[in-house]
Formats: structure tokens, sequence, C-alpha cells
């Protein structure tokens, strides 16, 4: 295949065929994610929406990528990442000490459930089919790993007697590589062809195990070359587990906690797997062994992560800026003009300061009040875009000055009050709505793309990717590649467009969502654009308190219901990172659901990517949405 | 091997495709001697579902006419439950034209298991089990105009089996006929909704595919493409992962465009995601599914050849276009997974369908050209 004109169009690793090309784009920062302490010693279970880097991840621990790894450790793109997996003890000088096995869970074994067979005898189908795989896909890496010919070198692979084992059957141990290769092929072969058979059943001939006793025949002390293992360390890595049944994967996750296996085990699942049940409640499986679970997405936002993400992201995208084989570029930043610094810009909002200072002084009249904030603006050194800013910030305090002072004595407030009330908060709004009256661009910059991620990796690729795409354009056109803020924010509202007309397509019960974030969103503008910004920069997402939520948790059961279909719609938009939720967040007394809208979706609704602003709603209240969409109170708002 | 060897033993190389009046004419001469028919055609909102029986009841002849009407439920949220009326207008119609002329039952497929799972592909195939389920029958006729993939693949898959595997001493084996009713501009308006979150192989094509044994093995994908399916590509993309992208294009065609306007519509994806090498199309014939049972077959046959000194290939194929072209695909699957290709048809389901605003337009029905596929029988046999 050809090499990619724009990088950036490689969202998933799956799509990025090359190993070289792989680790040229893998940034290191992704391991991040991962713990510290008993990183070889549990179960992990990796969980996030699509595109939240999963995949990824364990594709690096894999025999092929570490050995490329190894080879091109002197490279500059690929020396932090080799640092970083030799202080995780996954690679040395001497070359890979971990044997990565990935096994994708999305293949059949789902379909085993529809056989007619009672449970006990699915469940020795399903062991039996994960044990030839993961021997199958163990065998092939560790045939990688010493450099030999697939599958004629597996004959050089011994396995040793498993102590106090369990037999598997139609296996004898000790063996060579290659009757264990036979085995583990004619037990795979009977399944498939049984799946795949338009005729009579015959599945009770099927080969089936009582146990996953693959991860012990596979351990660094059994599976051997010339008396040695094959590694010091084995990771087995089950990818896509959300696409086991519910049971299976019960099953499975309880097999590997009680796997007595020196092998290491990570599981990755996307949200699916959890019921609307789990969704609502985040999944907690409290007080299990494979309760340690990471979170991507959650991982990045919380706990003042925010800028360490941001990072990863434009690390990321120059990685693949580099890549590009259509215009030579270092930075993707230099592709993004960052700021209303230019002549258009400034003109516009120089000849709109007469404007707003009009306005001000119209909204003070004759009060003496407000005199000193008046002359400190009016005597205001800058550029036009900050006496603007400062101007509109004005207005805004004046306001909520004005709704609060209404019975209080008309003394003068001074500047160091001014200067108290004038927060960041307050001038982030008084931005966001110069930019909606004066029709300025909002949404451009590396910093402003990377929070419209919503702290999804492959979310950001897609919106990076379309403006990387105008770059290259206009590369190969000879025209400047830093592209305008005016078209970063057209680019990205057509990207946005996209996103919203294609939710009905993507997500499950998609038409619900959408009724759901149109409301969440149209009543989020109506409570930011108030004239007194009163949750200033403003609002982008809603509260449900927690014991509403428990109500909601209930309703599963009902179908049909509101709350019922309420329940569904927030659980579906979860699942695809369309509302990001913070559970149990105290505030006001209470314990509150906060569910944001996914940043993209702020640009639809003209709202600030800041966290924070968020509502109180009711069960009752986000039912009544969900049918009938948002109606406003009776307020003046700026819209 | 020569290049016209996968032509030499192709089953389909000859074959009895009619359209329009050709079809009604068919029918008639067809029906001229006493002939017992079952009928298989979908319960649905489709204002198709009608055509094919009409056209067939029309032409007379002698003998016993069963109708089945196969009912599918897409799950409680199905966009689809919006047009339940028109479900019962389609079935009403269907009442008054076998009123007095057949018999009509109704066979229900459960599209969902009590978990949640799509299992509607396994059900189709087991609304027959034996040959002694057909066997009564002169001619089986599967309308597939009110029926989705994942049903009317498995279904006509299970019949072929069923016909193909039964010992010639147990009687004549019925003819098998496919029909289908194409408009267009009526499945322009009928749009997927709620497409599934990832793609699978549709039953009974794809298990050996998943091989791990095999999983070093090449794959090669042939999607036939059709309009607004971005969203399937990509997840059906994302199951086979695959080493080589051979799409098929539609032309000639009615529109001269069409494969034109296919490459605009997906060039972002397929030449700067998937990384498409523009050698790679095929090209059949947008009417006639037959011409894409052969171009599908003769890439399969060299890629093979020229993937021989790795172990072979995989070959997936999805049906992306109308449902005429999708019967060349079954075809194509059907016949290599009898020559024990590694084959696969990978799919993806939506939760239901959404009609646009040109239905009820009232002229849809009209605007429909019914095609008739005889793909089993005497007219194959010496």
């Amino acid at each position: 295949m050809r090499e990619p004109r724009n990088p950036f169009r490689l969202r998933a690793s799956e799509h990025i065929e090359s190993d070289a090309t792989f680790l040229r784009l893998f940034e290191p920062a992704m391991l991040d994610v991962l713990p510290n302490e008993e990183l070889w010693e549990r179960v992990y279970i990796l969980r996030s929406a699509p595109g939240g880097g999963k995949t990824s991840l364990m594709r690096l621990f894999t025999p092929q990528v570490l050995m490329t790894l190894h080879a091109y450790r002197g490279r500059e793109e690929c020396r932090e990442l080799y640092s970083r997996l030799q202080d995780l003890g996954v690679i040395g000088e001497a070359g890979p000490r971990l044997l990565g096995v990935m096994l994708s869970c999305s293949r059949n074994y789902a379909t085993l459930a529809d056989l007619a067979l009672d449970e006990a005898r699915k469940e020795r189908l399903l062991y039996g089919l994960l044990n030839a795989r993961v021997v199958l896909a163990a065998l092939r890496g560790a045939v990688a790993l010493k450099r030999l010919e697939y599958p004629a070198g597996v004959e050089r692979l011994t396995v040793e007697a498993i102590p106090q084992g369990e037999g598997l059957p139609g296996l004898g141990l000790p063996c060579k590589g290659n009757v264990l290769y036979e085995w583990a092929k004619k037990v795979e072969a009977d399944v498939c062809d049984a799946l795949d058979s338009f005729g009579p059943s015959h599945y009770h001939a099927l080969p089936g195990h009582d146990v996953l006793a693959s991860l012990r025949l596979i351990a660094p002390d059994i599976l051997t070359l010339d008396g040695n293992p094959i590694a010091e360390r084995v990771l087995v890595m089950f990818d896509d587990v959300h696409k086991l049944t519910a049971g299976q994967r019960e099953k499975l996750l309880a097999a590997l906690i009680e796997s007595r296996a020196s092998v290491s085990t990570w599981v990755a699942e996307r949200f699916e797997a959890l019921s609307t049940d789990q969704m609502l409640s985040s999944g907690a499986t409290a007080g299990r062994d494979y309760d340690r679970v990471i979170p991507l997405e959650q991982f990045w936002r919380e706990g003042g992560k925010k800028q360490r993400f941001e990072r990863l992201l434009i690390n990321i995208a120059d990685r693949r800026a580099r890549a590009a084989t259509a215009v030579e570029m270092d930075s993707f930043a230099s592709c993004l003009q960052a700021s209303l610094e230019g002549a258009p810009w400034q003109d516009r909002m120089a000849s709109a300061v007469k404007d707003v200072s009009d306005r001000v002084r119209s909204l003070v009249g004759n009060s003496p009040r407000y005199q000193e904030w008046l002359s400190a603006r009016e005597t205001m050194k800058g550029t036009a875009s900050e006496i603007l800013l400062g101007w509109r910030t004005l207005e805004i305090l004046i306001e909520r000055d004005k709704r609060k002072a209404q019975a209080s004595f008309d003394f003068a407030l001074s500047t160091e009050e001014l200067e108290h009330r004038e927060g960041s908060d307050v001038q982030a709004a008084a931005e966001l709505f110069l930019a909606r009256e004066l029709r300025l661009p909002y949404y451009f910059g590396p910093s402003r793309l990377a929070g419209l991620a919503s702290s999804n990796i492959e979310q950001f690729l897609r919106l990076a990717g379309d403006q990387f795409e105008e770059a290259v354009s206009a590369a190969l056109l000879r025209k400047p590649t830093d592209l305008p803020p005016d078209r970063q924010e057209a680019i990205i509202r057509r990207a946005v467009d996209q996103l919203w007309e294609e939710i009905p397509q993507r997500v499950a019960n998609g038409g619900e969502v959408r009724k759901l974030l149109q409301a969440v969103g149209e009543f989020a503008k109506w409570a930011t654009y108030q004239p007194n910004a009163p949750y200033s920069p403003g609002v982008t997402g809603i509260a449900v308190s927690m014991t509403d939520r428990d109500r909601l948790r209930q309703q599963r059961s009902a179908p049909g219901t509101p709350a019922f279909h309420l329940a569904r719609a927030i659980a579906c938009a979860i699942q695809h990172n369309l509302l990001e939720p913070f559970l149990d967040y105290r505030v006001k007394g209470d314990r509150w659901m906060v569910l944001y809208l996914n940043r993209a979706l702020c640009v639809r609704f003209a709202l600030p990517l800041h966290y924070g602003g968020f509502r109180e709603q009711t069960v009752a209240e986000l039912c009544q949405w969900l049918e009938h969409g948002f109606r406003p109170r009776k307020e003046p708002t700026l819209i | 091997m020569s290049v016209a060897e996968p032509l030499a033993t192709a089953r389909w190389r000859n074959y009895v495709m009619e359209s329009g009046d050709g079809l009604e004419s068919f029918w008639r001469t067809h029906f001229r001697q006493e002939r017992h028919v079952l009928f298989i055609l979908g319960k649905g909102f489709d204002p198709r579902a009608c055509l094919g029986l009409r056209s067939l009841l029309e032409a007379g002849g002698a003998g016993r006419r069963d109708i089945m009407a196969v009912e599918f439920d897409e799950g409680p949220s199905s966009p689809s439950k919006a047009y339940r009326p028109l479900v019962e207008e389609n079935w009403t119609a269907l009442q008054a034209l076998v009123e007095g002329r057949a018999t009509l039952s109704v066979r229900v497929v459960r599209i969902w298991s009590d978990d949640g799972r799509r299992i509607g592909a396994r059900s189709a195939a087991a609304l027959f089990s034996t040959f002694g389920d057909v066997s009564g029958y002169t001619d089986i006729v599967v309308d597939i105009s009110a029926l989705p993939r994942g049903i009317y693949f498995p279904l006509i898959a299970k019949i072929l089996h069923l016909l193909d595997t039964t010992p010639e001493n147990t009687g004549r084996r019925p003819n098998l006929h496919v029909v289908v009713a194409e408009n267009p501009l009526l499945d322009r308006c009928i749009q997927d909704d709620g497409i599934d979150e990832t793609a699978a192989y549709l039953h009974p094509f794809g298990a050996s595919l998943e091989m791990e044994a095999t999983a070093d093995h090449p794959k090669v994908w042939i999607p036939v493409l059709g309009e607004r399916q971005g969203t399937q590509l990509v997840r059906i993309y994302d199951l086979v992962m695959p080493d080589e992208i051979a799409p098929v294009l539609p032309s000639p065609s009615v529109n001269p465009r069409r494969s034109d306007d296919l490459l605009l519509e997906y060039r972002e994806l397929l030449f700067d995601r998937l990384r498409v090498e523009p050698s790679n199309f095929i090209y059949a014939c947008e009417r006639n599914p037959f011409e894409v049972y052969r171009q599908i077959g003769r890439a399969v046959f060299h890629y093979r050849e020229a993937l021989q000194p790795l172990g072979g290939c995989k070959v997936v194929l999805s049906a992306l276009s109308t449902k005429l072209l999708s019967v060349g695909t079954l075809l194509v699957a059907y016949e290599l997974k009898q020559k024990r290709v590694e084959i696969g048809v990978a799919h993806v389901e939506c939760q239901g369908y959404t009609i646009g605003a040109a239905r009820g337009g009232g002229g849809s029905q009209a605007d429909s050209e019914l095609f008739g596929l005889w793909i089993a029988g005497e007219c194959y046999e010496p």
C-alpha cells in the first residue's frame, strides 16, 4: 500500500500496517496510563469509548513491534519510548524481555452462545476455543521473538509438564512445540467448522475444556527453547472483550483471576461491555481482584491532567505531521494560527470598541456607582482586542452588580473592586460573547483543538486530520500553510456537523441520544448567554443527583417508561463519549452525577470548552426534554 | 492454471435472469405446467413487498401456491417501528392479493437473543432444517425486496445447501428463484439507522476466516460499493483488517457517472485512510448480479494464485450496494465456500430504517423494476 499523504487519517493502530510507522506515530506519554506498581502482578482492564487508545497500547507490547523498537532504539523518534519500556522491564539491550500475546475476543466466541447446548457444554467450548487460540498466538509470538520461521519453527520449542496441572484432552505433556501447535489447530478448526456448518449439529463431538489452562502452558518456565524461557515475562492481552456475551465476559474475567499461571494479563474493552445499570454506576466492580480498571478518557480528564493530555495530543499530532510524505512539516502547531492579532481581526475589534463602550455607558446611565470603573476602562492601554475585552468584561460585571445591588445603596465601586471581580472566568465569558456578537473565530489554535478532543485520541485525530488536510493542500498549491483562525473554525464546524449527522447511524438508539444532546446543548446555550453570564464562562453540562441516578438505574427493567428511555439514552451517550460523566461530584450539600457535553458538540451550541459549568436537573425535567426538547424559561438572554 | 479456468468451472457461468416484461413472460411460460410454489417474502414496510408475488400470481397456472411471510422484529428501539402503519398496509394488501388464490402463513425470525445479541442470520437459516421442508414443491421463490441482507443471505444459502446436498434418489429437487424489485430512488430514501457498533461475518460465511491458526494468511476484501455506506465500510474494515482491498464499482451503469460519484463520496476513506491501489478496482454491470459473481470469482482466483506462495489467502466479501447486486455476492460466496476457499461475508447490521422525504410520493411501486433470477433447478441440469 502507498505511503500516507495525510497520516492523521490513519486513526486506529490497526490501520497502521508497518510496525516502524506505528512506532514513529506512537507517543510515549500514552504509557502514563499504566500503573507504577504491580503492573505485572494483577489483571488490568483498559476501558474506553472507541478510539481511546486501548489497542495501540496493547500492540506496543507485541513481539514484532518490540523487535522493531529494539532495532530502532538509536533513532531519535524511538529513543524515549525505548527508555520508558526499558524502565518497565519490557525491553533491554539484548532485545525484548517480554512475550506479548494479543488476542481479539471479537472472533466467534459470542456465537458459541447460540448453539443448542446446555450452559456447561458452552462453557467448555468457550475455554476450548480460548485455549487453542492463546496457544496458537503464543507460539507465533515465541517463534517471531526467536526469529524462527512460522510455523516450521515451533518444532524447536518444548512444552514442559505442568506441575500439579490439569491436563488438556488430547494433549500429552511434555511435548514438542509442533505437537502443541497441531493440537491447538485441530481444536480451533473443529469448533469453527461446526459454527459455519449448514448441516445438523454434531456439537456434542466438539472439543471442550474445563479450565483456561493455556495460560499455564505458555508460562516462561513451561514453554521453552533449548531449555531456556522464550522471554522473562509473558503478557496475554485480551482485546475487544466487550464482544463476548455478558456471561462469557464474566467467566473469562473470573478465570483470569483464578488462574495460577505466572503470566500477566490485560483486558481491553469498550464501555459497551457494561449494561445501562453499570454505565450509570461507571462500571464499578468494587471489591474484585480485577478491579484495576483503567478508564482511559477518565484518566486524562481527572486529577489535573488536562495539560498533560494536551501535550500528549500535540506530540501525537507532531509525530503524524512529520510522517507526512506530501509536505515537510516538523510541528503540527505551525499549521494553526493561534491568535486574532492579525490586521483584519484587530480592525474589526477596534471598530467595535466604540459600540461596546457606548453600550456600557448607556447601561451605567447617571449612576455614580460605576464611574470609577468607567474611568478605568477609558484610560486603559493595550491592543484593540485587550481594550474591547476590557469593556465587554465590564458590561458583564455591571449587569451582575445591577441584579444584585437593586436594594443596596448607590455607593461608588472602586477600581480595586473591579480587579477583584474581574476573574479569568468572566474574561473568558466576555471573549465568548464577543466572538458571537462580532462573528469572530473562537474555536481555533492548537490548545482549543486539543480541548475539542474530549479526552479521546481518535476524535482529536479526526479534527486535526481535517486541519492538516487543508495545510497539505495549501502547501501543494504553494500557499501559506498556517491556517487562519476563521478557516480553522470553518473546518471544525464542518467536522462537528458531520459528527452530529452521524449520531443516529453510529450510535445505538442514536435518535434518542441526539434528542437528549440537542436538549442539553440548547439548555446550556440558553444558560450561558444570559447578559450577566451567571455561570461564566458558560454551562456545558447538566447534573443529576445521585439519588435520581439510582432511580434511573432501577428503571432499567421498566421498558417503555420515560425514565427507561432516558437511562438508555444517557448510557448510550456515555458509551460513545458523547456525554462525559463525573460521578459523585459533591456540591450544594448533595452528591451529583455530572454529565458534560462532548467538547466537539460545544461547537454546535456555541459553548466554551471549559469544564466546571453545569446546572442541576431532575429526572422528570430530563424526561420532558427527551420527549419535547428543551423549552427556555422567559428570561432575557443574549441569544 | 489458465485465466479461463474460473469461468470454465463456475456454476453460474450460464444463467437465467429476466426483468420487467420479460419476467412476466417467463412466469407465464414457466407455469404453463402444473407447479407447486412456495413463495417467501418479507413482512415489512417496504412498498415493494408485494410486487413480486403479484407478478407471479398474475401469471396464473395450476398447482399449489403457499406464501410464507417472514416476520422479523428489529427490536424495541428500532426506528422502523414508526412505520408500523405501512407494514399493516402491506399486510392488508398481501392478504387481499392471496385471497382465494394461495395459502398464507407467517414465520417469525428472531433477530435478538435474550441477552441482546444478533441471531437473525442463524434464525433465518433455521427456517428450513431438512430437505423434507421443501420437497413438496416444484418451485421455491424468495422475494428479497422487503428482506434485509442479514436474513436473505443465510436463508437462500441454506435452501441452496439443502437442494445441493440431497441425494438425487430422494425425488425431484425444486427450482430456486430469487426475485427482487429494484428501485434506486426508493433505495436512496430508505436509510440505515442506528448502525451496529461493529461488523460481523454473516452465518454461515466467516467462522473459518477468524482462525488464529491462519491469522498470517493475507486477507483480501472485496466490497461491492453503494452510496452512503461510509460508516458501514469503516466498521467492516475494522473487522476484516485486510491486506488488500479490491472494491467493486458499478460500471456500466444507468448513470454513467455513478462510479465517479462513488469515488468522490469515498475519496478520503478509500485513498487517504485505507490506501486502496487505484488499479485494484473491479467493475461490474449494475444491473447484472451474475456479472458481479463472475468478476469477483475471477478476482478471487487471481488473488489466490498470486498469493499461493504465502499459503493462499482469505477472501472477504461485502455487499454494500443494491439487493440485486448483492445476490451476485451471495452466489460467489456460496460457491467458494463449497470449494473450501476461506471465504467470509462481512456485514454490519442496523437497528432499523428511516424513510426519507421522497417516500409517499405514491409512484414508488410504479418506478420499481422486477428482476427474477433462476439460480437452481431444471435449467442447470444436464
